[in-house]
């Protein structure tokens, strides 16, 4: 049987007489966006609302006792507990050791393999693959290499004459060490933005700076550098996101300490919620993570928008 | 017409069975151990009290111990409580005055036979109040030395059950030995409790020397570890890390039990990771110290969740798990408060893999000893010491200075 032909004309549907076009469209759209969105309200802006209130209560998880205290929890982490700043500076330090170290070293290794030469294939799948190794085994070997004497890292500085310390033990070392391990373990995901993007600039701009005469350091500084702006802003947005949202990296590296040197603010949150059992401290202290995170995210956004 | 009589009987048949099966009552109960030998013997309890209660099946539980109050916490408040488990003793003050524990008095003086005067009073101090029953303790378990006597053979020392027999066990004896251990064989001559004496088990690293020293981490809610005996006992514990070298120090993984320290201090549950050890073995007392002989009671109880759907059938199981007959068989892992049984003969030989002689012991340092301090506030304590017990553990430490910081920060919350 031959098909119907369509006159590209949408009819009323005979069925559903009293809906205009427009109204059936927007039924349709409403049914498919429907499932996410009904997802999105429940498990992300419902929990959004509910840690609002829950951080103007004093709730005692194991209790079930929740009052309501207004702002006193903001209170108490801003102005009365001394741990709450040394908490944030310490989540300051990882975000500033971290979130340039991570970019210069994923900028980098873009650089050297985004051409194309054997084996970088190979090369490429090596620096990736810790992104995919699981968070919990990478600690844990990692927590074996650094351990004193003993440890594998050491031993091998030992070959070459260097004393290395206790890596874990020692406030200094220990923030240093979970910021390297953990830029090792991520810089793969920002390499492959950064390779995205190179790869998607024409030959022809760096073809016409050299005939002008440019060095490979202009090149880079005045043509390349310039058109990974987005990338950039968007790798720096994610990058400092996750530096403050850091969980499973210090609690099985080091804990929060030694001596709380590496205390840092997500990790503190889930002490105050999962040791303490106390809900509404612990929420308001997500909501001021938040807000510090949304300040950083939108200074960022400003100072892309001035350079453009 | 008679097929559809054989359908109807089938039908009828099949609907009988789905409700017998559904009137089956599944007791959840939550533990912290994983270890084949315990959950046989928990899971013969279950068995046993199929003779009392034939539709009752029991399903223990296992969540690890290092995050065991935490998940507890968690499905209390997740609405998904179970309904009976064990309790450990830091938690407990927080649990009762929480109220979440069920109040197990009525259905144990009720169970015929019980004898709850049998336990003994000391060992229900945590679990009671006035006439209330949060718990029965179910381990009441001393904390003991375990040594690799091969490594005390290969050192020429005598080993620390035969110079407790000669009174010679003490602190001084003990660093000696330990340091002798380091030098002589290369393994480290003591390891704290499961290697985790600077982090999660920092009470069990500092609680038995300060105790043998003649001091106490808090007392009256008054904090213990600035006084002259507590600095003296850390104060030798900082010397055999750094001076001696013969404790695994801070960052290290030392290992008892794949034969890497020559001694460690355990309880006598974890005798059964011993089976497969690999090299001849024992138990000793803690050394004594100018505090004389103090040992130190590590304690678990089993309670009633007030949120668990079936309450009374969980006490039921409870009185009849911690019964004279059933502590008796638990007995080989998990030392008992119930006089009876920790008066036989049956106790000191309960243990396949522990001597008798080294069961007295065991026996011994529950009639002598003091349980692990607890609080209602005891994880906000812990955290609170953390970060300066950290810097207790630096070659150049000050220690008196440390110590005076860790009182400093708890005394607040005692």
């Amino acid at each position: 049987m031959p098909a119907k032909p369509t006159t590209g004309i949408v009819t009323q549907d005979a069925s559903t007489p009293w809906l205009t076009l427009k109204m059936r469209e927007a039924m349709e759209a409403w049914l498919f966006i429907g499932p996410t969105l009904a997802g999105f309200l429940i498990f992300f802006i419902g929990p959004l609302i509910a840690v609002v209130w829950y951080s103007m209560t004093e709730w005692n998880l194991l209790a079930q006792q929740a009052t309501f205290v207004g702002l006193d929890n903001y209170d108490d982490a801003l102005f009365r507990n001394p741990d709450f700043w040394l908490v944030v500076r310490n989540s300051v330090i990882f975000a500033l050791g971290l979130v340039p170290f991570n970019m210069a070293l994923a900028l980098a290794l873009a650089i050297s393999l985004s051409r194309r030469f054997v084996g970088v294939v190979f090369f490429r799948t090596v620096f990736f693959a810790p992104v995919v190794t699981s968070a919990v085994a990478w600690a844990i070997v990692w927590k074996f290499l650094l351990q004193g004497e003993a440890g594998f890292v050491n031993q091998m500085l030992a070959h070459i004459g260097i004393n290395g310390p206790n890596w874990l033990r020692e406030p200094d070392w220990a923030m240093a060490a979970v910021i390297v391990t953990r830029v090792i373990k991520m810089v793969g995901l920002n390499m492959i933005l950064y390779i995205a993007a190179l790869q998607a600039i024409p030959r022809d701009y760096e073809a016409a700076a050299r005939l002008e005469g440019a060095s490979n350091w202009q090149i880079f500084r005045l043509v390349i550098w310039p058109l990974l702006g987005p990338t950039t802003l968007v790798i720096m947005v994610i990058t400092t996101i996750g530096s403050f949202k850091v969980f499973d990296h210090i609690y099985l590296m080091t804990g929060g300490g030694p001596e709380n040197g590496t205390l840092v603010l997500a990790f503190y949150i889930y002490k105050q919620g999962f040791e303490f059992f106390d809900v509404g401290y612990a929420s308001a202290l997500a909501m001021i993570m938040f807000v510090i995170v949304m300040v950083l995210t939108l200074v960022q956004l400003a100072l892309r928008r001035r350079d453009t | 017409m008679k097929t559809a009589t054989i359908a109807l009987a089938a039908s009828a048949l099949a609907l009988t069975i789905m409700s017998s099966h559904t009137s089956a009552e599944e007791l959840r109960f939550t533990v912290w151990t994983g270890n084949e030998a315990h959950l046989k013997m928990l899971n013969g309890f279950a068995e046993s009290f199929k003779a009392s209660h034939p539709d009752v099946s029991v399903k223990f539980e296992t969540i690890p111990p290092a995050d065991y109050t935490q998940k507890l916490t968690f499905q209390l408040a997740g609405g998904n409580p179970p309904d009976a488990g064990w309790l450990m003793e830091d938690a407990a003050p927080t649990f009762a005055n929480a109220g979440v524990l069920e109040d197990v008095a009525p259905t144990l003086n009720q169970a015929q036979g019980y004898n709850f005067a049998d336990f003994s009073k000391p060992a229900l101090g945590l679990w009671t109040a006035s006439d209330t029953v949060y718990g029965i303790p179910f381990s009441t378990s001393p904390f003991v030395i375990f040594y690799n006597k091969d490594l005390f053979d290969k050192a020429g020392l005598e080993d620390p059950l035969a110079l407790a027999a000669k009174g010679e066990w003490d602190m001084a004896r003990f660093q000696e030995v330990a340091k002798k251990l380091k030098e002589t064989t290369g393994k480290w001559g003591f390891e704290f409790k499961d290697g985790q004496g600077y982090d999660s088990r920092i009470m069990h690293a500092l609680m038995p020397p300060i105790r043998a020293y003649g001091g106490d981490v808090w007392a009256n809610k008054e904090c213990g570890f600035d006084k002259p005996e507590a600095v003296a006992a850390v104060q030798q514990l900082h010397d055999m890390v750094f001076k001696d070298q013969s404790i695994v120090p801070p960052g290290e993984q030392g290992d008892y039990f794949s034969g890497n320290a020559a001694m460690t201090i355990n309880q006598i549950s974890r005798a059964s990771l011993m089976e497969k050890a690999g090299f001849k073995w024992g138990i000793a007392p803690l050394p004594t110290g100018p505090g004389g002989e103090s040992p130190v009671i590590g304690q678990a109880g089993i309670v009633v969740f007030t949120a668990g759907k079936q309450k009374q059938l969980a006490a039921d199981f409870v009185a009849h798990m911690t019964n004279a007959e059933n502590v008796a068989i638990a007995a080989q892992f998990f030392p008992p408060a119930r006089t009876s049984v920790l008066e036989s003969d049956a106790f000191v030989t309960s243990n396949k893999l522990i001597p008798a002689e080294q069961m007295k012991i065991v026996a011994d340092a529950i009639a002598k000893g003091k349980v692990l301090p607890s609080h209602d506030k005891s994880p906000q304590i812990l955290t609170a010491m953390k970060p300066r017990v950290d810097a207790l553990w630096r070659p150049d430490a000050n220690v008196e200075a440390s110590l005076k910081a860790v009182c400093e920060a708890i005394q607040p919350l005692l």
